[in-house]
C-alpha cells in the first residue's frame, strides 16, 4: 500500500508539473506590427544646398535669414526654389542700384549679404520660396489659371496662424515661379526637393489698390473705381477687394491715355448732336434760314464738341462730373472696371500663345459674357508682346511689356505682383460690348 | 375562465388539506455518524420505509422524527456519499446511533432536471453535468461560479471578477441568450439587459445544494432559450441543512502589480438555517464580496466601422480607437474642416486640395479603462427563505434572493455596473406530484453607465467636437498649419492633437471628476446612464400524472406564463413614449415509459407563443438503453427554440459610429426605411446595392439529434461519459451592418462609410450546422485520489458570409483534475489542482472581433478539515501561475487570485 501510495503520488507531482509547465506557456495577445517609418537618409535640404557651389550665395542668405535649421530638420518636408548664384547676382545688382556689378567676386555678393541685406529681409525671401511638402515638377500643373501654392511666409502671424504668402508655379509655357524661369528641378533632397530659379523671387509687398491709388499713370482708374464705389459700402467695394489680402485679382489697367481717348470719343459722341441743336438754333435766330443752318451746324460743331471733349475728359474728375453722371453711372462704371479684373492671378508667362477667353468679374453679374482673350508671344524665354481684348474693342489692348524682364514694382508695367494680385498695364479700355 | 380557475383553486386546497389522520406519536430521536471516524453526518435523510414521513439530521447529526405507526418500524437512512441503510426501531426509549458506511459515490448521483424527476444521473437520457456540494467543498475555486468552468463542454466568458457567463456547445459572450440560467426555478437573466446574473445576484456558496446543467437543446422542458443549454442552480432547504455556516475569505490579487498595486480580496458568507418545528424552517443568506477588479487594458487599436484590429497606436494612427479606450469612438473626417477653411481663404485652396484626396479621419483622444473605471468590485447578497410544510409531503415557499454591486459587463462598449440592483422573488408550492410556482424579477441597473457613451459625452461636455471653434475646428486647423509648415502627416497630427486637446481635464482633477461624474449620470444619448428599471413575471406548475397514468406512461404536464415589463426611458430601448410589455405563453407534456427493462422512452413536447412571434411547437425524443449494469446509451432528438431577446427586439443604441437597433417592425417607422430604405454595408463597399429587406423575425431554432454512452466500468472505478451531436439552425438570428443614406439621396458606394450605419438583427435563410463531441473520464484511484479528464469540440459551419454569428467557442477544451478528499493523517488533508486549455479561436462580440490566442489555466487548492466543528481551512489560487489571459476581446485580462479561507459548518 505504502508502495502505491508514492506512486500515486510521484504521478501527482508529474501531473501537476505537466499543467503547471503547460499553463506557463500561454501565448500574448495577437499583436499588429505597423509599418515602420523609415527615417529620410542623405543630406537634408540645406546641406545640399551649402554642398551646392552654384549656390552659395543664396545658402548666405539663408543663413543671414536663421532658417538653416528649419530646411535641415528631416521631420519636415519643404520644396525650395533656389535661386542660383547667377540669379542672386542679379539680384543685389538690383537692390544694390548697381553698386554691386554683376563681375564682382562672390565675397563682394557675400558682404553684401552679410552687410546690407537686413534677417527679416532675407528671411522674407528664403520664406517665400519655400513651400511646405515636397512638389516635384511632374506635380507642378501646366494648367490656366495657375496653381496657387502657400509658401512658409506668414505675413500677419498675429491675425491668424493660416494666412500665408502664396506663389504660382507653373510648367505652361515652360517652367515658372512666378515670373521668374525655373532653370533646373528635382534635385531631391532627404527632406523635400529643390528647384533652381533664374531669378530671386520676392514676396510682394503691397496691395494692388497701394499700386492704383498711388500711380500717377492710373489717375483714372482710381477715379473709376471710386466712382463704381459710390453708394456702396465696404466690404463690397471693390477698392476693398483690392485692399483684401484673400483676393487673388488680375487687374489689367488701362492707363490715364487709354481713359481719356476712350472718354474723349465717347463724350464727343454724345455731345456732336447737342452742339448741332444749339448751333442751329442760334444760326437760325441769327436770320440764316433753317437748312442752311442746320448745314452749317454740322459743319462747325466737331471743332467744338472735340474741344468741350477734351476739356471734360482732361482730368480723372470726369469720373465726379455731376453733369456726366447720367452717362457715367457708378453701375456703369463698375460694369467697365470688374470687366478689367481677372478673378485668379495671371501672369503674361502663364497666358495663353492664342488668342483665349476668360471670364472676368462681370461674368458674376452677366455669367454668359465671353470675357476677355489673352494672348502672349513669348522671345526667349520671356514674353514680348501680350494682349487683352475686350469683346467690345476692335482691336486688341496691348499689355505694356517692362523694358527689361521683372522689373518690379513700382516701376514696372507688367507682371507687377502684389499681396493680392497682378497688375499689368494696358493701353485701352477694355469694352464689355 | 372562471369556472375553471374556481376548479383549479378547489383542487389545490384539497391537496393542502389532506392532512393525515392523527393517531398516537412516538418520537424518536437519534445520531447519524460517519462508520469509518465517527464523525457526524448532517443532512441525512432518514425516513419510514412505506410511508411519507421523513426527516434530515441536523448540523450535529442529530434528528428527532415523530411518528404515528406502532413501532417497530423501519428508518431509511441515505446520504450521498454512503451506503443507504435500514435500521428497525423498536424502542423510542433511547437515542439510536446510526453509523452510515462511505460508498463509492462515482455515478451514483441524482439529477431532476433532465426529465423533470429525479433519476439517476447514468440514466439520464440527455447529457447533464452536476456539480454537488461537495463538489463544491474540495473544488480548487474561489468562487463556486467558477466551477462549471471545469464541465466538460463549457465555456465561461469572464467580464470582471464578478461577471462570468458559462455556456454550452457555442456562443460564448457576456449576455449569452441561448443559454438558460435558472435559480430556484426562477430565470435569472436580468430582463433589461439580457444578461443572467447567477453570479452576482442568487445563491452564495454556502447555500448550493447541488447545480445540474444541461448542455445543449432543452426548450422542450424549460421553453424558451435554453438553445445550448440550461444551468438549474438549486439552493439548500433549511428543512434538511440546518444551522449556522460561514466562511470567510481572504486574498490577494495583482500580485504582479502589473494593472495595480496588489490589492485584498475579501469574501464573507453566512447561511443560516434553522428547523423550527417539523412543519416550518427558514433560512438566512448573505454574502459580501469586495475586490479590486481586473481591469480592460486592451489597447489595440479597433477598426470599428469594419469590425477588426488592426495596427496603430494614439500615436501613430489619428483615428485610433482603442480596444478598451474610451472616448475615442467619437471620429470625424477632417477634410469638412479643412474644406472650410478653404472656402474662407481661397489662397489655401489649391494647397487643400493636395491633402483632401481621401478622408482624414481623426478620432478624439479618449480615456483607458484603467483611467476611468473604478475598480472597486462589490456585490452584496442577501438571501432567504420561509418553508411551511403544509401536508408532509407539501411544502410552501417563500424566497427573496436579492443583490446588489458593482461589476463590469461587455456589451457593445464596456459597462460599468454601477449599484445594480436586482430582486428575484418566488412563491412556490412543491409537492412530490406538482407544483406551482410565481415570481419575480425587479430589476434596477442603478447608476450603471456605459464607459464608451459617457467617455464620448464627457469629451463634448469639456469641449464640443463642432463649431467653428470646437476640437476638430481646432485640430483641423492645427493640422493644416503645421503641414503648411513642411511637417509630415504624423508630426502634424501629433501637433493637431496637442492644440485641440489644450486644457483636456487630466483624471483624478477636480474638473475632470465634475465633469465625468455628471456625465455618467445623465441618460444616454446625453449621458452614458441606462435607466433601465426592466422586470419580468412568471407563472408556472407542473403535475406529474404518474400516479394515475401508471399502467400507460409516467406524465408529466405543465404550463407557464412570463410577462417583461421593459422600462429603460429611452436609454436602452425604443421606450420613450412608455414602458413595453411583451408576454409569452407555454405549455408542455412528457410521457416516459420503460418499453423493456432495458429501453426506456421518453417523448415530450412544449407549445409556447410570445406576443410578437408567432407560437412554436418543440417536441423531444429520448431513449435510453440499458446495455449493462451502471452502462448506458442515450439517444436523442431534441429541439429548441428562443424568441429574439429583449434587446433584439427593442433595443435602440446609438453607439455614434453606428446604431444597434431591434427587428420590431417600429424600427421601419423610426428611422423611415420604407422612404429611405437601407443596403448590406459590404456589398456596398464591393459596389453591388441589396437592398436590406426588414421582413419581420422569427424565433430562431435547432433540431438536434445526440447520441452518448455513461457508464461505470474497470470495477466501478471509471465513469465514462461520451456523447456526439449534430445540430442544425434554422431562421438563425444574427446581425447584419446596413448602411443608409444620411440624406435621403440614392445609395452610392460613399455611403459604406459616410452614410448612417445600423447593425439589425435577421434571420438567416440558410441552414447553419452545428456538430461537436464530449467525452469525459472519472477515475477513482485509490485512497481518495481522484482524475478527472475530459474533453469537448463544437463547431459551426455554413454560416452565410456578411453575418456576425458570434459562435465563440473553441474548437477544442480539455480539462483535467487531480484531487483528494482525505489524506495524511485522520484524512483531514485534501487538495485538487485543475488545469484548463482552451484552442484559440476567432472571437465575435459587439465591442470588438480578434483571434483569441490559446488559454491554459491551472487552478489549485490544499485544504484541511476540521471534523468537530465541521470546518474547512483551505489556501487556493484562481490561475495558480499569474498567466493573463482573457476569453473575450475586451474584456478583463484575468489574472491570478490567492485565498485563504476558513469555513465554518460546511457540509
Amino acid at each position: 500500500m505504502k508502495y502505491i501510495n508514492n506512486k500515486i503520488k510521484i504521478h501527482l507531482l508529474l501531473v501537476v508539473s505537466i499543467m503547471v509547465i503547460l499553463s506557463s506557456c500561454n501565448k500574448a495577445v495577437e499583436q499588429f506590427t505597423e509599418l515602420a517609418v523609415v527615417a529620410p537618409t542623405g543630406k537634408a535640404l540645406g546641406e545640399t544646398i551649402a554642398a551646392t557651389p552654384t549656390d552659395n550665395l543664396y545658402y548666405k542668405l539663408i543663413v543671414k535669414a536663421g532658417l538653416e535649421a528649419t530646411i535641415n530638420n528631416k521631420a519636415t518636408t519643404f520644396t525650395m526654389f533656389v535661386p542660383d548664384n547667377n540669379a542672386m547676382k542679379i539680384f543685389i545688382n538690383a537692390i544694390s542700384g548697381g553698386q554691386v556689378p554683376l563681375a564682382a567676386p562672390d565675397v563682394v555678393f557675400i558682404g553684401f549679404i552679410d552687410t546690407y541685406i537686413p534677417a527679416a529681409t532675407a528671411a522674407g525671401i528664403v520664406s517665400y520660396n519655400i513651400c511646405g511638402q515636397s512638389l516635384l515638377s511632374a506635380n507642378i500643373p501646366a494648367t490656366f489659371p495657375n496653381f496657387q501654392y502657400p509658401t512658409i511666409l506668414n505675413p500677419a502671424p498675429s491675425v491668424s496662424a493660416l494666412l500665408r504668402l502664396t506663389t504660382f508655379p507653373s510648367t505652361r509655357n515652360g517652367a515658372w515661379l512666378n515670373t521668374g524661369p525655373i532653370t533646373a528641378v528635382d534635385l531631391l533632397a532627404a527632406n523635400g526637393v529643390i528647384h533652381h530659379t533664374a531669378f530671386v523671387t520676392t514676396p510682394p509687398q503691397r496691395f494692388l489698390w497701394d499700386r492704383i491709388s498711388t500711380d500717377t499713370a492710373l489717375t483714372y482708374l482710381k477715379a473709376a473705381i471710386n466712382r463704381a464705389d459710390s453708394g456702396t459700402t465696404a466690404p463690397g467695394t471693390l477698392q476693398g477687394a483690392l485692399l483684401n489680402i484673400g483676393a487673388n485679382l488680375t487687374v489689367f489697367a488701362p492707363t490715364d491715355a487709354a481713359f481719356k481717348a476712350l472718354l474723349t470719343g465717347a463724350i464727343y459722341k454724345a455731345l456732336l448732336p447737342i452742339v448741332i441743336q444749339q448751333l442751329t438754333a442760334a444760326y437760325i435766330a441769327g436770320g440764316m434760314p433753317p437748312a442752311n443752318a442746320a448745314a452749317m451746324a454740322i459743319t462747325n460743331a466737331p471743332p467744338i464738341a472735340i474741344g468741350q471733349a477734351k476739356a471734360l475728359s482732361a482730368a480723372p474728375t470726369v469720373f465726379s462730373n455731376p453733369a456726366l453722371f447720367g452717362a457715367l453711372s457708378a453701375q456703369t462704371v463698375k460694369g467697365i472696371v470688374v470687366y478689367h479684373l481677372f478673378g485668379n492671378r495671371a501672369f503674361t508667362n502663364n497666358f495663353p500663345t492664342t488668342t483665349t477667353y476668360y471670364p472676368t468679374l462681370l461674368n458674376g453679374g452677366i455669367p454668359t459674357h465671353p470675357g476677355i482673350g489673352l494672348t502672349a508671344t513669348f522671345g526667349v524665354p520671356f514674353v514680348t508682346a501680350a494682349t487683352v481684348k475686350g469683346v467690345g474693342n476692335s482691336t486688341a489692348s496691348n499689355i505694356i511689356i517692362n523694358v527689361s524682364p521683372l522689373i518690379p514694382d513700382p516701376k514696372g508695367t507688367s507682371d507687377q505682383h502684389y499681396l493680392n494680385g497682378v497688375l499689368h498695364k494696358i493701353d485701352q479700355v477694355l469694352l464689355p460690348q | 375562465m372562471k369556472k375553471r380557475t374556481t376548479y383549479l383553486f378547489a383542487f389545490i386546497i384539497a391537496n393542502l388539506l389532506s392532512l393525515a389522520t392523527l393517531a398516537q406519536s412516538t418520537t424518536i430521536t437519534g445520531i447519524i455518524v460517519n462508520q469509518v471516524n465517527n464523525e457526524s453526518i448532517s443532512a441525512v435523510s432518514i425516513t419510514i420505509k412505506g410511508g411519507e414521513t421523513g426527516t434530515f439530521s441536523d448540523d450535529r447529526g442529530n434528528f428527532k422524527i415523530t411518528v404515528t405507526q406502532k413501532l417497530p418500524i423501519t428508518l431509511l437512512v441515505s446520504s450521498v456519499g454512503y451506503g443507504l441503510q435500514e435500521v428497525v426501531i423498536a424502542s423510542a426509549a433511547k437515542p439510536v446511533t446510526v453509523k452510515l458506511a462511505p460508498a463509492n459515490t462515482l455515478g451514483q448521483d441524482v439529477v431532476v432536471s433532465a426529465s423533470r424527476v429525479a433519476q439517476k444521473i447514468l440514466e439520464s437520457p440527455v447529457s447533464i453535468e452536476r456539480i454537488s456540494a461537495a463538489n463544491i467543498r474540495n473544488a480548487p475555486a474561489a468562487n463556486f461560479y467558477d466551477i462549471v468552468t471545469t464541465l466538460k463542454g463549457v465555456d465561461v466568458t469572464t467580464s470582471s471578477l464578478t461577471f462570468k457567463t458559462p455556456t454550452t456547445r457555442g456562443f460564448g459572450g457576456s449576455g449569452n441568450v441561448r443559454f438558460n440560467q435558472l435559480v430556484d426555478g426562477m430565470d435569472n437573466q436580468a430582463p433589461g439587459l439580457n444578461f443572467s446574473v447567477g453570479a452576482i445576484v442568487g445563491l452564495n456558496e454556502l447555500d448550493v445544494d447541488n447545480i445540474e446543467l444541461l448542455s445543449g437543446a432543452s426548450s422542450a422542458l424549460y421553453g424558451p432559450g435554453g438553445m445550448n443549454g440550461t444551468m438549474l442552480m438549486t439552493s439548500k432547504n433549511p428543512f434538511k441543512y440546518q444551522g449556522l455556516s460561514f466562511t470567510v475569505k481572504e486574498g490577494i490579487m495583482h500580485t504582479d502589480q502589473s494593472e495595480r498595486p496588489a490589492s485584498p480580496y475579501h469574501n464573507w458568507a453566512l447561511r443560516w438555517a434553522q428547523k423550527v418545528s417539523e412543519k416550518f424552517a427558514f433560512k438566512i443568506t448573505t454574502e459580501l464580496l469586495q475586490a479590486k477588479d481586473w481591469i480592460g487594458t486592451d489597447m489595440r487599436d479597433y477598426d470599428r466601422s469594419n469590425g477588426k484590429l488592426r495596427a496603430g497606436t494614439r500615436a501613430t494612427d489619428p483615428n485610433y480607437d482603442g480596444v478598451n479606450v474610451y472616448g475615442d469612438e467619437t471620429t470625424a473626417d477632417i477634410r469638412q474642416v479643412l474644406n472650410g477653411v478653404a472656402g474662407q481663404a481661397p489662397f489655401l485652396a489649391p494647397f487643400i486640395s493636395t491633402l483632401t484626396t481621401k478622408p482624414i479621419n481623426v478620432s478624439r483622444t479618449g480615456y483607458t479603462e484603467q483611467q476611468i473605471l473604478n475598480p472597486n468590485t462589490v456585490n452584496f447578497k442577501l438571501g432567504g427563505s420561509f418553508n411551511y410544510k403544509i401536508t408532509p409531503g407539501t411544502e410552501a415557499i417563500l424566497a427573496a434572493y436579492w443583490g446588489t454591486g458593482n461589476t463590469v459587463y461587455t456589451g457593445a462598449s464596456r459597462y460599468s455596473i454601477k449599484d445594480f440592483k436586482m430582486g428575484q422573488y418566488k412563491f412556490e408550492l412543491n409537492n412530490k406530484n406538482w407544483m406551482l410556482r410565481a415570481y419575480t424579477t425587479q430589476e434596477n441597473a442603478g447608476e450603471s453607465y456605459n464607459l464608451g457613451a459617457t467617455t464620448q459625452n464627457f469629451n463634448e461636455a469639456w469641449k464640443p467636437s463642432g463649431g467653428s471653434t470646437g476640437w476638430y475646428a481646432q485640430y483641423g486647423q492645427s493640422f493644416l498649419a503645421a503641414k503648411l509648415a513642411g511637417a509630415t502627416d504624423f508630426d502634424a497630427h501629433t501637433a493637431a492633437r496637442a492644440t485641440a486637446d489644450v486644457g483636456r481635464p487630466e483624471v483624478g482633477s477636480t474638473e475632470f471628476n465634475d465633469i465625468y461624474n455628471r456625465i455618467r449620470k445623465l441618460p444616454v444619448p446625453k449621458g452614458g446612464a441606462l435607466l433601465d428599471r426592466s422586470d419580468l413575471y412568471g407563472v408556472e406548475g407542473n403535475y406529474n400524472l404518474s400516479s394515475v397514468t401508471k399502467s400507460v406512461a409516467d406524465i408529466i404536464v405543465g404550463a407557464n406564463y412570463k410577462k417583461y415589463v421593459l422600462n429603460s426611458q429611452g436609454t436602452l430601448f425604443a421606450d420613450t413614449a412608455g414602458v413595453i410589455g411583451i408576454s409569452e405563453i407555454g405549455a408542455f407534456i412528457q410521457a416516459s415509459r420503460a418499453i423493456t427493462n432495458n429501453l426506456k422512452l421518453t417523448a415530450s413536447a412544449r407549445y409556447d407563443k410570445n406576443e410578437n412571434f408567432k407560437g412554436r411547437f418543440t417536441p423531444r425524443v429520448t431513449a435510453v438503453i440499458k446495455v449493462g449494469e451502471n452502462s448506458n446509451i442515450r439517444l436523442s432528438y431534441q429541439t429548441a427554440y428562443r424568441f429574439p431577446s429583449t434587446q433584439m427586439q427593442w433595443i435602440n443604441l446609438d453607439l455614434v459610429s453606428y446604431k444597434l437597433i431591434g427587428g420590431n417592425a417600429a424600427f421601419k417607422n423610426i428611422y423611415h426605411f420604407d422612404t429611405n430604405p437601407a443596403y448590406d454595408r459590404d456589398s456596398l463597399k464591393n459596389g453591388k446595392t441589396v437592398q436590406q429587406n426588414f421582413s419581420t423575425l422569427k424565433p430562431e431554432a435547432i433540431s438536434s439529434f445526440e447520441a452518448g454512452y455513461k457508464g461505470l466500468i474497470i470495477d466501478s472505478k471509471l465513469l465514462l461519459d461520451i456523447y456526439g451531436y449534430y445540430g442544425q439552425y434554422t431562421d438563425f438570428l444574427a446581425r447584419r451592418v446596413v448602411v443608409q443614406s444620411r440624406t435621403g439621396a440614392p445609395i452610392k458606394p460613399s455611403d459604406a462609410d459616410a452614410g448612417q450605419i445600423y447593425s439589425v438583427p435577421i434571420n438567416s435563410t440558410s441552414k447553419v450546422k452545428t456538430y461537436g463531441f464530449g467525452i469525459g473520464l472519472d477515475y477513482k484511484i485509490v485512497a481518495n485520489y481522484a482524475l478527472s479528464v475530459n474533453a469537448a469540440s463544437d463547431n459551426l459551419t455554413d454560416v452565410p458570409t456578411n453575418f456576425i454569428a458570434s459562435f465563440n467557442s473553441p474548437k477544442y477544451k480539455v480539462n483535467a483534475t487531480f484531487a483528494n478528499t482525505g489524506f495524511g493523517k485522520n484524512k483531514r488533508m485534501g487538495f485538487a489542482v485543475a488545469y484548463r486549455w482552451q484552442d484559440a479561436f476567432y472571437f465575435e462580440g459587439d465591442l470588438a472581433n480578434g483571434n483569441l490566442p490559446s488559454v491554459q489555466t491551472v487552478d489549485a487548492q490544499v485544504s484541511y478539515k476540521l471534523p468537530k466543528t465541521k470546518s474547512i481551512i483551505k489556501l487556493g489560487a484562481n490561475n495558480l501561475l499569474n498567466q493573463y489571459y482573457y476569453n473575450a476581446v475586451g474584456n478583463s485580462l484575468i489574472g491570478g487570485l490567492y485565498y485563504l479561507s476558513f469555513g465554518y459548518n460546511i457540509y
